[in-house]
């Protein structure tokens, strides 16, 4: 069974229709990289995944749970929609770290509240009864997050102290310390230089080989080809075309495809 | 002589300081409620609130004094200012109104200025609307707002003196009272000037401190 399933997914902001049902599955493990020109709907995609947006129409589900559905007002609340976002992880192209905060602190702050909060409400959290246990595993959580993306000397720097790359990859151990199901990238490299994506897209080569579920947006179509299972191409707010690596960029049917991957090997 | 004069002058002060912290008291947090209004959706409000600012913003604080303290005797039945300190609390409704508009544009700078995706990374980690106020954006719109509040609360101290005009016995009051003739004095000009002293030690402290809380706030870039 699929671990997501996005269902006619339509999305318009006033007259524009943006998101024109949008269909697709992924598996458990599977990486699915989205590809397409600017402005084709990519952002507003994943943002609809994240509950950033309200789609018009359309339906999502989790692992045989459906977390939203335009007809079902149930699934429109504030603390439905609250619980839901944590089925889903997201990093932004701008990282959007937490200025304060050290390293450290920005990948527990979201965690320790929630266990303060399910401590207070249902007496236990994880199967902690007393907060300070709990956010003790949380901050050894955060220590492991660390180390696997390479960071364990920084976790006391603050974010202005760090690389754009360097900041990115706490972006990323902060969207795993709630341990989402589907882990979204919007364009995690572009807001780097060149010579900083590479640490970048390593970490998330090797969260592929650890088994993550990922949802990336790129523009770096070598990366994508070579990293994902499956390669959608967004035309104009619907899937244009959506396959294996080999066959979207390597052997596009559709038109509007080959005339994008066109465009990008002329650079 | 000089034990008088500063006896008078240190009176004029004590009132000053009262003005400017009466004034601080209330606008501090008028001013966050009308930062809400300015930037509420619903309509009407937003409109109140930006034309309140725009009326106490566009014309001179000496003019509203005089309106806040004169116009009540005229239109109401009973004068609300005919009371012990009835000079003070006009002075100080005119001041906190005033101010809180001043202060109400640089809370609104201050929350518009923190970036939207700072919201957008506490609501995909699951954080509520609260805590994402308090633990992620307040601090940040503090940063912000330091600088340009800390210009605008020593401007007040200077402003107080603006209140004479009606006939608030404040510090300028005080110095000018030995020029004019009181205390057995007339023609005394260095009591007038020797004020300058009382504002300058005063703002001097002030901005040391806000030195002092920018300093704090500077080891996060954002
Ligand atoms: N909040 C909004 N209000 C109005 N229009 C919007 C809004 N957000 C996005 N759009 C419009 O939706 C369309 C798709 O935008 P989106 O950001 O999803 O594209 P994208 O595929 O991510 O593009 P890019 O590759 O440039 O990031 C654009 O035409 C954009 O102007
Ligand atoms: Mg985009």
């Amino acid at each position: 069974m699929a671990v997501l399933q996005v269902e006619n997914i339509q999305k318009n902001f006033g007259k524009v229709e943006v998101l024109k049902g949008i269909d697709f599955a992924v598996e458990k493990g599977e990486v699915l990289s989205i590809i397409g020109s600017s402005g084709s709907g990519k952002t507003t995609l994943l943002r609809c995944l994240n509950f950033l947006e309200t789609p018009q129409e359309g339906r999502i589900t989790v692992n045989g749970e459906t977390l939203f559905d335009a007809a079902d007002s149930h699934t429109l609340s504030d603390a439905a929609i609250r619980l839901n976002r944590l089925h889903f992880g997201l990093v932004f192209q701008q990282f959007n770290l937490f200025p304060q905060y050290t390293v450290k602190r920005n990948i527990t702050l979201a965690e320790g509240l929630l266990a303060k909060e399910r401590i207070k409400k249902e007496g236990s959290y994880n199967g902690y009864t007393d907060y300070r246990e709990a956010l003790a595993a949380i901050d050894q959580k955060a220590e492991r997050l660390l180390a696997e993306v390479g960071l364990s000397d920084k976790q006391d720097s603050f974010p202005c102290q760090l690389s754009g790359g360097q900041q990115q990859r706490v972006a990323i151990a902060r969207a795993l310390s709630m341990e989402p199901d589907v882990l979204c990238f919007d364009e995690p490299t572009s807001a780097l230089d060149p010579e900083l994506t590479g640490e970048v897209l390593r970490v998330i080569r090797e969260l592929k080989a650890a088994g993550r579920t990922m949802i990336i947006v790129t523009h770096e179509i070598e990366f994508a080809r070579d990293v994902s299972d499956t390669v959608m191409f967004m035309d104009g707010g619907v899937v244009a075309e959506i396959g294996s690596p080999e066959q979207v960029i390597g052997n596009p049917q559709n038109s509007r495809t080959r005339e994008f991957l066109a465009r990008f090997n002329e650079r | 002589m000089f034990i008088t004069v500063i006896q008078a002058l240190s009176e004029g002060f004590l009132e000053t300081l009262k003005l400017f912290a009466v004034t601080l008291v209330g606008a501090l947090p008028l001013g966050l409620v009308i930062s809400f209004g300015s930037m509420s959706r619903f309509t009407p409000l937003r409109w109140l609130s930006r034309f309140v600012v725009w009326v106490f913003r566009g014309t001179p604080l000496m003019l509203q004094l005089i309106i806040i303290f004169y116009v009540p005797g005229f239109v109401l039945p009973q004068n609300p200012w005919a009371i012990s300190g009835g000079r003070f609390w006009a002075a100080a409704v005119a001041f906190i109104i005033n101010y809180a508009c001043y202060f109400s544009e640089i809370y609104r700078g201050g929350i518009e200025g923190v970036p939207k995706g700072q919201q957008e990374a506490g609501q995909v980690l699951g954080m509520t609307k609260s805590q994402i106020f308090f633990k992620v954006t307040l601090l940040q719109m503090i940063k912000r707002i330091v600088p340009p509040m800390s210009n605008e609360i020593i401007t007040l101290v200077k402003d107080t003196s603006i209140a004479r005009i009606i006939s608030l016995q404040e510090l300028i009051y005080a110095g000018y009272a030995f020029l004019k003739g009181s205390h057995g004095y007339s023609g005394l000009i260095w009591p007038l000037f020797f004020t300058g002293v009382y504002y300058l030690a005063f703002t001097g402290l002030l901005t040391l401190l806000f030195a002092r809380i920018e300093k704090k706030m500077r080891y996060f870039g954002g």
